[in-house]
């Protein structure tokens, strides 16, 4: 039924684009009646309409209530269709630590992030906001992640990144930083030694993979020359 | 498109129902939607009242996004699910300014939203929104006159007896720290945190309720 299948994909993009939760819902529903490929809903549906948000979002014609009643309209469908997702196999499995620098309450496009990895199916191990900088160390050390996610809002507090990404590299030198937000751009990322830099959540995921299957190359690569 | 956008919702259950130009006090992230939709009910606060609320805001922003304009919900205070994103910005404005920008109401001394029919007695929400409506007439002093009922009988004398205007729209109209403690105390006693004196003795919709109980007893 490749009609319907396109149907539901339609409406499940739509959905997003349109912050219909129930739409979303529905559709989702739909996606799981019909036996589809769940991953395909997901990826196809729900986040094919989220990247067009996110054009939305930059041509100005979304602002932050539109882009945030989206991200709910995504995870509303993504609830029901989680459960029943293969684990996803993108070439990489990385997991993440992501977090709001100490002093910035400013969370929303943390959010954002986290949830286009929850999609993409890493490990998200979120530290929520107001993060005390040296608990990112620790936890990075904890859950030995191949990555570390950080967002400031305000010039204030986004120096605090700088301190979070020399502690960690003198920590452990392979572990991947990442860093965004309004006052960050790729300047600061080149001068403070980060390894990425994101304009936006689009941007941060594709970024992650590279990072990560980057990283998984030079470990495999170690291992080699070991044996 | 007001007209009808009112006719439809007062249709849907609700008692008051208000239009206003919040242009003035938005934040930058919602300033695009300069219109408020001030959505009231003459109920108490409890689960039903959310519910038809809910209802109602729905109504409004289908109304709203079939004509292509954009909307926001702001629900009821007591239903602010936190794990939501559009959630973050509920904060950013309180229901009783679109309510007194729409002209349904004054805000009295006991703090609370007056309207001339119910009083105190109203549940309110909000649907933000930037399709051109017409608005009402903010209202811009307090009516509450020489009534000093909710300041006399508050049992934790919270009530600072001074009187709200727009122009002075964070005057300390009641002392949250009196307020809020009593109800603690009262709850370590009775289980109940609510104590919404200041609500049942105000005189404004007063007679409104009791006609209303009259009504109920004739029709049962």
């Amino acid at each position: 039924m490749p009609e319907d299948k396109k149907e539901i994909l339609e409406a499940l993009k739509n959905a997003v684009i349109q912050y219909d939760e129930d739409a979303s819902k529905e559709a989702a529903q739909k996606a799981l009646d019909s036996g589809m490929d769940v991953n395909d809903a997901i990826f196809n549906g729900l986040v094919t309409g989220m990247e067009e948000v996110g054009r939305l979002f930059e041509t100005q014609e979304y602002f932050v209530p539109e882009l945030l009643m989206c991200a709910d309209a995504l995870y509303a469908g993504l609830d029901l269709l989680k459960p029943h997702a293969k684990q996803l196999d993108l070439g990489v499995k990385g997991s993440v630590v992501i977090g709001t620098v100490e002093g910035d309450v400013h969370d929303i496009g943390k959010n954002i992030v986290k949830m286009m990895f929850d999609v993409a199916g890493f490990t998200v191990y979120d530290l929520g906001r107001d993060v005390p900088l040296n608990k990112f160390v620790e936890e990075q050390m904890k859950t030995d992640s191949d990555l570390v996610c950080l967002s400031a809002m305000m010039t204030t507090t986004m120096v605090g990144m700088k301190k979070v990404i020399e502690d960690m590299k003198a920590k452990n030198p392979n572990v991947k930083i990442m860093i965004g937000g309004a006052p960050v751009s790729q300047d600061i990322a080149d001068k403070w030694g980060a390894d990425g830099y994101a304009k936006d959540a689009n941007n941060a995921l594709k970024d992650a993979i590279n990072m990560v299957s980057s990283l998984k190359k030079m470990k495999e690569n170690a291992e080699a020359k070991k044996v | 498109m007001t007209d009808l956008l009112e006719e439809e919702i007062l249709k849907s259950g609700a008692s008051v129902v208000g239009f206003a130009n919040v242009k003035e006090i938005l934040d930058d992230e919602i300033a695009h939607l300069d219109r408020a939709v001030s959505l009231g009910v003459d109920r108490n606060l409890n689960e039903d009242t959310i519910r038809i609320l809910g209802s109602l805001q729905k109504k409004t922003s289908h109304y709203l996004k079939k004509k292509g304009y954009r909307y926001l919900c702001i629900p009821p205070d007591s239903d602010r699910i936190k794990d939501t994103f559009v959630s973050k910005l509920y904060p950013l404005f309180t229901h009783k300014i679109a309510a007194t920008s729409a002209g349904i109401g004054w805000i009295g001394r006991n703090g609370l939203l007056i309207n001339p029919v119910y009083g105190p007695r109203i549940s309110l929400a909000t649907v933000l929104t930037n399709a051109p409506l017409n608005v009402g007439t903010p209202i811009e002093f307090s009516q509450c006159g020489d009534c000093r009922m909710c300041l006399e009988f508050c049992p934790s004398k919270a009530i600072t007896g001074k009187d709200w205007s727009r122009k002075e729209p964070f005057v300390e109209l009641v002392n949250l720290d009196n307020c809020s403690s009593y109800k603690k105390n009262s709850k370590s006693i009775n289980g109940k945190p609510n104590c919404g004196l200041c609500i049942s003795i105000c005189p404004y919709g007063r007679r409104n309720l009791k006609d209303n109980s009259d009504q109920s007893r004739v029709n049962a």
